[in-house]
């Protein structure tokens, strides 16, 4: 047990009702503005969530604007949007000799291969460099060219493995993702291993026919646990106490109250499913917060290349 | 009114939080800290970014891209700095108008049902209209190419040459009576017992045998085969498919994230949605396909004496189901098929003259 007084879990202050009035406002704006307002909408959506966040008596902040949600989206759509979508013209409608057709489909699916990493990327670089606590940000600072190479190697040895090496390019994956992740001048720190989650997995694959399936709740919140127990910020590490059962009993009623409400009950489920994630996490071990610079990555409007095209802002959501 | 104030200051490069005094003045925020002494920050200088909301503590940012910020705890400091400074106007929230915001958010949602319905009976359905006829007539092939595949595989084809000739007759007699269209009609006779017939897009008409077996005349398919070619001529499934994305759309905007249950909530949502575009389009099939009938000089008897056997035969044979469960009310059908059979002029001339039907459809 550590001591007392080193144990720091995130508190939410947020309320449904709150939520659900916001969500209206947003939902009225996009509709008479035919969508365009989505942006800002999902702008106000996370201040809102974000400064109902406190960890340590300090509430985080988030400083994305919806018009750099609109550019990042509108990069999407050309860089990979348009592109895929010609090239799916190519190969299913024009009237264009068989090999040309095959190497539009071939294109199409390697664009929306680097898409995936491209993405996730993109959208952890923006959403870490708007968020910030105590006024110093946070930022994420690993390739796109890093993550492709273990998505592309990962997924041919899970191919090659029959899904068998799946486990190990999650492990990979999130090392990427923690690793690159920083706070100020801190960076977090992962220490998970493939072969550890490995047997996990086995044994939900095993477990899927006399469970129906259920197994797999329980290996959701048996990775959830993993990741963030080997996840270190300095001396202090993560702690998460997430179980099948509580997982299952949280869908369970989140299900009903959906169904039952034709999901208007949505903004309560989502207070319900922050409110559960944070009960199970801690942050145990000490937090030298005078070592911490404020080190924000500067984001260009234009960087070079692909990545760096991407890195001004991209995001999906 | 209350001028001193407890809070927290952040200098933006350390992650320290210095105890602060804040004093109102009327051109800015006099803030003292322990150690940083005492600075003046006006009011035209600062952005609020916390605060507007029950339970937040108030957040002011000053400087650019990584500024400096002011904490305070208590709302009501908020509501001093609107006495303390009137000219700031609304570049500070104020707890005193959380009461009208609370009444717009009620209007709003009033306004979001409103905005709902009225895209759902004509926003989707005019968009579908404008956009459907720029569709490329090669799309339409491409999909009904797949999807006959699919539904007439060639192996279950009926390949009788009689039977396949007397089908593109009553093919030909109904297109004759129209305008010309860019699609070139194909009729597939499937071996399958189900009682129905169904059009895929790009000309392709798809007649199950357990439909034909139950006709009796050439006039009565003839009347099922002009109901399924509106559906191409009219393009109802491409209609359908932007119809289809519209309400996904829509149903995107009010719930705002689409993830983990709520697909499938929604999904049958959507589907629902869709019973109301189907049936609008079912409706005009029938229509238009009866004017096509009548220009062709076909009897239009045939049809409605087709769908009254189709309804007596519902009870005692589920089978027959099939072809009208997809379909608007039967009775309600059948009476509308009437009126617009009443203004014929002329008389109808016989399908396949001198041809016996019940030994035709056996063929297959």
């Amino acid at each position: 047990m550590p001591p007392s007084g080193t144990l720091r879990r995130p508190t939410f202050h947020g309320a449904g009702g709150t939520l659900f009035g916001i969500h209206v406002v947003n939902t009225l704006l996009t509709l008479v503005t035919l969508g365009f307002y989505y942006f800002w909408a999902k702008t106000r959506l996370r201040r809102y969530l974000f400064g109902q966040t406190e960890i340590e008596g300090d509430r985080f902040a988030y400083h994305g604007t919806g018009r750099e949600l609109l550019l990042g989206t509108l990069k999407a759509v050309l860089v990979f949007g348009v592109p895929i979508y010609l090239l799916n013209i190519i190969r299913d409608v024009l009237d264009v000799p068989a090999p040309v057709k095959v190497g539009a489909g071939l294109l199409s699916a390697s664009l929306l291969f680097v898409l995936f990493p491209v993405a996730m990327v993109g959208a952890r670089r923006y959403r870490l460099g708007r968020a910030s606590w105590r006024g110093i940000r946070f930022s994420f600072r690993g390739r796109v060219r890093d993550l492709v190479k273990i998505v592309l190697v990962g997924s041919i040895l899970t191919g090659l493995t029959l899904g068998l090496y799946y486990p190990f390019l999650l492990v990979k994956r999130q090392a990427f993702m923690i690793s690159n992740s920083y706070f100020g001048s801190e960076r977090f720190d992962f220490a998970g291993r493939g072969r550890d989650l490995f047997w996990v997995y086995v044994q939900a694959i095993l477990l899927t026919l006399p469970t129906l399936g259920l197994s797999w709740v329980w290996y959701l919140a048996r990775k959830r646990r993993y990741f963030w127990d080997h996840t270190s910020f300095g001396p202090a590490r993560f702690s998460c106490t997430i179980t099948g059962r509580a997982l299952l009993g949280l869908w369970a009623v989140n299900a009903l109250l959906l169904v039952g409400t034709l999901g208007i009950a949505w903004p309560w489920v989502r207070v319900r499913n922050i409110h559960f994630a944070f009960r199970n996490l801690a942050l145990l071990g000490p937090l030298d917060l005078a070592r911490i610079q404020q080190e924000a990555q500067r984001v260009s409007t234009m960087g070079e290349g692909l990545s760096g095209f991407f890195d001004s802002g991209f995001d999906l959501a | 009114m209350r001028t001193d104030w407890q809070g927290s200051y952040l200098d933006g490069r350390t992650a320290a939080r210095h105890p602060a005094t804040i004093r109102l003045m009327r051109e800015g925020l006099e803030i003292t800290t322990e150690a940083g002494g005492t600075r003046l920050w006006r009011y035209r200088e600062l952005r609020q970014t916390q605060g507007s909301y029950a339970g937040e503590e108030v957040r002011l940012e000053r400087g650019g891209e990584l500024p400096e910020t002011l904490l305070v705890p208590d709302a009501a400091f908020l509501q001093s700095l609107h006495e303390a400074a009137p000219h700031v106007g609304p570049r500070f929230h104020d707890p005193r108008r959380r009461s009208a915001r609370l009444r717009w958010t009620i209007v709003a949602a009033g306004g979001v049902l409103a905005a709902t319905i009225a895209i759902y009976l004509w926003g989707i359905p005019l968009l579908a209209a404008l956009v459907t006829p720029h569709v490329p007539v090669a799309w339409e092939e491409t999909l009904g190419r797949s999807a006959v595949s699919y539904l007439a595989p060639p192996e279950r084809r009926c390949g009788d040459p009689v039977l396949g000739a007397a089908m593109d007759a009553i093919m030909a007699r109904l297109l004759a009576a129209g305008p010309p269209s860019p699609y070139t009609m194909r009729v597939y006779v499937v071996n399958r017992p189900v009682v129905n017939a169904l059009a895929a897009p790009g000309g392709h008409v798809v007649i199950f045998h357990g439909l034909l077996e139950r006709t009796g005349t050439p006039e009565e398919l003839a009347g099922v085969i002009a109901h399924e070619l509106q559906h191409i001529l009219r393009r109802h499934t491409t209609r359908a498919v932007i119809q289809d994305v519209g309400t996904g759309l829509l149903l995107m905007a009010l719930t705002g994230d689409v993830t983990g249950p709520l697909a499938y909530g929604l999904e049958t949502a959507r589907a629902l949605g869709e019973l109301r575009y189907s049936r609008r389009a079912e409706e005009e099939a029938d229509v238009e396909g009866m004017k096509m009938l009548l220009a062709a000089r076909v009897d239009p008897a045939g049809l409605i004496a087709f769908f009254e056997k189709l309804q007596k035969e519902e009870g005692a044979q589920p089978k027959a189901l099939t072809y009208l469960s997809s379909h608007p009310l039967p009775g309600e059908r059948i009476a509308r098929l009437k009126s617009l059979a009443a203004v014929r002029t002329g008389a109808p001339e016989p399908v396949l003259p001198g041809e016996d039907w019940s030994a035709l459809i056996k063929r297959c």
